[in-house]
């Protein structure tokens, strides 16, 4: 069939693929015409045609800059952490959801699982600072009623990294199980029967059927998040972190925050953007292709 | 094939659905704007006047504390400047809110926009003012000035004005501020007399206080006494740290002060190591409050102190008895018998009072240069400060809001109502050349400040604001913006607190390498190139 008898034959699915590529042609790829802030010595007020070129005078600056560095050790390894701690939770939370026999309590369990993804993490910053503070925090309240010293969750900057992945896994854990108990209601029942029926236990069930039939999901999440390891939201970091443990808290967003929009230097910002957008292709497509050599699976 | 035909159908009819909503989207947005246009024709018909009404977009701070069916966009006060400033000028004054809590953030983000910028501006920060002076961004107004603007240059003067110049051209109007004092501490008098103390006159005295509140714990908090509230707000930092600040030259004064956002920080002066000192040993022998490094906005410590807590803190001069807070009357409702009452106590090695105090002017006004409207918000500002424009848009209504008193100082009268007072709940938002009453002279600015309290606590404003007059030093004068403060003012902020809240928290014997290393981190981010810059600039204008 020649391309064009096709295009006729098919058109309406062609018109239908219009908006989505709309979206990405004005919201994704237009912008990308303001990379040039990055080489420029960008003055808003002469707009991005009107500043002057400058080469990679601001790469050179950023990359002279120590709170860079820093920014970006904190970037990664609270992504890192998060890998290990936030990204096996919402797996191990869905197997048990999906070995549970009574409906309804599955239901509620889930309904309550998502509700902290609705939360505003401005909201969870102050719920954070009520119940982990030092002085008249509710957790701190109870350790003293116990008798035993109080902890400074939020102040000490390694407690503040537990205190940072616990409201994490709080936070996202139940709506991340969403994918995975979606791809489990692909597993064939029969499989789980007949494995009974030869004897296999629950864990074995677990480990043989339900893990294997989740491994596409796995390695798929798996990319997408090593994509994002170079950047990192701005919210959770912002509002959770606290000048006492700006060592650990300050990542790249907040720094891009403060140097761009509080202190107005954009062309820093923008390198800074880029840095990570490039790094971050360099991430997936390094995922990518080691998933595809270990184990076949791959998302291109 | 029948179900393919269908599906053929479904298909078409879906696409024909999507572009009827797209093309009503489109229509009604246009309906939208001809419709506004209509309304503003009609405006401009209506006053009598033959040309069409312009539009004026001055730019107003959001606090979202705005009384129930009014906004800052909607208020007695917008009522009033558009029947007595825009009908009779056939301008539409339109406000634009923007949140006070990111007032910098959010005007970077309007000046990038190019037209949607209001034509009036204004911030706190002077290194953003010269920021945009020196980016070109701004309109000059000397012109204007001299044309229009005979009130305004009356009413503020040659050396407010001055703070607005940027390279001998006026890029800014400074607002005149009326009353300069800053801070003011307050103590227990209640515990004092109950542990019968003396009140402390020194900071060597506090600390020996602050000691006995701890352990002593007069207030019967159940060990959770908080001798001294504390956060990392100036209000609470300032006037500890300055207290420990050495006799320096004017040369010292000069170049080692750093000037970050609107304040003058003294992180490199002699003492400013003591006084990290001081904190760290006062934090660690839990004399301060342990959450402070969290508590930025002061909303814990004012908690802290309704709820009978705290001993002794410095704060903005009046604000533990102002309305809008009610700090006192919560904390009287709480513990009865409690008494905040203001005294002056942190003492420098000379035995004064030493802490810092405004400079004569308040926020920078701006106008943008892409603004087309320069002439009429000159207009505006100039009508603003026509003597009883500036006095109505403060104090309201004569004989409803306030009575004037036999020193001609406005009072309010007793049985003012709330729907009264709250036609003036942002007034100081709106009066935006002027901080605070201008009455002609400093004592009567500051007993209409008083004035303002309720009756209860006006002794104590009184007193407080009697406090943070005394002893006072100015910023320093800087002849010409110093660029590296304008680049690293935000980063160096973020950093001067930061080493603050580590330095005091750090175990004693850990002071010493933190306070090193986190200077060297200061001075390695942008402090040197300040330092060098303002050491450069002292030996210029020697």
């Amino acid at each position: 069939m020649s391309m064009t008898v096709y295009l006729r034959r098919y058109w309406q699915l062609y018109a239908l693929l219009v908006l989505p590529l709309a979206y990405f042609l004005v919201f994704k790829y237009g912008p990308m015409y303001g990379i040039q802030i990055a080489f420029k010595d960008f003055n808003f007020f002469q707009g991005i045609n009107g500043s002057e070129w400058i080469g990679l005078e601001a790469f050179k600056e950023v990359f002279g800059m120590r709170d860079f560095y820093i920014t970006l050790r904190n970037t990664l390894m609270l992504n890192g952490l998060d890998l290990l701690v936030s990204f096996p939770a919402p797996l191990l939370l869905a197997i048990m959801l999906y070995e549970l026999k009574s409906i309804w309590f599955k239901k509620l369990s889930q309904t309550i699982l998502y509700i902290p993804h609705f939360i505003s993490w401005v909201i969870i910053g102050g719920i954070v600072s009520q119940v982990f503070g030092t002085q008249s925090g509710m957790v701190n309240n109870f350790i003293a009623g116990l008798g035993f010293g109080e902890i400074p969750f939020l102040l000490d900057k390694h407690y503040w990294l537990f205190t940072y992945l616990i409201v994490g896994v709080w936070q996202s854990a139940g709506w991340g199980t969403i994918i995975y108990l979606a791809a489990l209601t692909g597993i064939n029942k029969e499989l789980f029967e007949a494995a009974e029926v030869d004897g296999a236990g629950r864990l074995k069930r677990i480990w043989h059927i339900t893990v294997p039939g989740l491994k596409p999901t796995i390695i798929t999440l798996l990319i997408i998040n090593l994509g994002h390891m170079i950047s990192i939201g701005f919210e959770r970091p912002f509002n959770i972190g606290n000048t006492a443990v700006r060592e650990y808290a300050d990542v790249l967003s907040t720094f891009v925050y403060r140097v761009g929009l509080q202190s107005g230097q954009y062309t820093i910002a923008t390198v800074v953007g880029l840095f990570q957008a490039v790094v971050g292709l360099v991430f997936v497509l390094g995922a990518n292709y080691a998933s595809k050599k270990l184990t076949d699976e791959s998302i291109l | 094939m029948g179900r393919k035909m269908f599906g053929k159908k479904m298909a078409s009819t879906l696409l024909a659905a999507l572009t009827a909503i797209g093309f009503l989207a489109g229509c009604s947005g246009n309906g939208g704007k001809d419709a506004a246009t209509g309304t503003s024709g009609n405006g401009g018909s209506s006053a009598g006047a033959a040309k069409e009404a312009v539009t004026l977009k001055v730019e107003v701070f959001e606090r979202g504390n705005s009384p129930a069916g009014m906004s800052v966009t909607n208020n007695y006060l917008t009522k009033f400047v558009q029947d007595h400033f825009g009908k009779p000028n056939n301008i539409n004054v339109e406000y634009v809110p923007v949140p006070r809590s990111e007032e910098v953030e959010k005007l970077n983000v309007l000046m990038a926009s190019g037209g949607d910028v209001p034509d009036i501006v204004f911030t706190y920060d002077q290194n953003v003012f010269y920021r945009y002076a020196q980016q070109g961004g701004l309109t000059d107004l000397t012109e204007l000035l001299d044309q229009q603007g005979t009130n305004l240059k009356k009413f503020l003067g040659e050396d407010t004005l001055a703070y607005g110049k940027f390279e001998g051209k006026q890029f800014a109007i400074p607002a005149k501020r009326a009353n300069l004092g800053k801070y003011a501490s307050a103590i227990r008098q209640d515990w004092l007399d109950k542990l019968g103390l003396p009140v402390p006159k020194t900071t060597e005295e506090l600390y020996n206080t602050l000691k006995a509140f701890k352990e002593k714990d007069p207030g019967g908090t159940g060990g959770k006494v908080i001798p001294l509230g504390m956060t990392i707000a100036p209000a609470q930092i300032d006037p500890l740290v300055w207290s420990f600040i050495q006799p320096t030259t004017d040369e010292q004064k000069f170049t080692l002060t750093q000037r970050l956002g609107s304040n003058d920080y003294p992180i490199l002066l002699p003492g400013f190591k003591d006084a990290l000192q001081f904190m760290n040993k006062l934090y660690n022998e839990g004399l301060m409050s342990k959450d402070f490094g969290l508590d930025k906005d002061k909303k814990q410590l004012y908690q802290d102190v309704s709820n009978g807590k705290v001993g002794f803190l410095s704060e903005d001069d009046t604000n533990l008895y102002d309305d809008g807070n009610k700090i006192s009357s919560t904390l009287e409702q709480n513990v009865p018998g409690a008494n905040l009452k203001p005294v002056d106590v942190y003492t420098n090695s000379e035995g004064k009072h030493a802490k810092p105090r405004y400079a004569p002017n308040g926020m920078y006004i701006m106008i943008p240069k892409s603004s087309e409207r320069a002439a009429e918000a000159i207009k505006y500002l100039d009508w603003m400060a026509i003597p009883d424009n500036l006095f109505h848009m403060q104090n309201g209504v004569e004989g409803e809001n306030y009575t004037l008193n036999e020193n001609g100082v406005p009072v309010a009268p007793a049985n003012v109502t709330e729907e009264t007072k709250n036609r003036l709940y942002n007034s100081g938002d709106m009066a935006i050349i002027s901080n605070g009453q201008q009455l002609g002279s400093d004592d009567k600015n500051r007993e209409a400040t008083v004035q303002a309290m309720s009756p209860k606590y006006q002794d104590k404003a009184r007193e407080s604001l009697k406090i943070s007059n005394s002893d006072t030093f100015p910023p320093v004068l800087l002849s010409k913006p110093i660029e590296a403060q304008t680049k690293y003012g935000t980063t160096l902020q973020d950093k001067y607190f930061e080493i603050i809240v580590k330095t005091t928290m750090v175990k004693p014997d850990k002071f010493e390498s933190t306070y090193e290393s986190m200077m060297k981190d200061y001075m390695a981010s942008g402090g040197q190139a300040i330092l060098d810059e303002r050491t450069a600039l002292y030996k210029e204008s020697k």
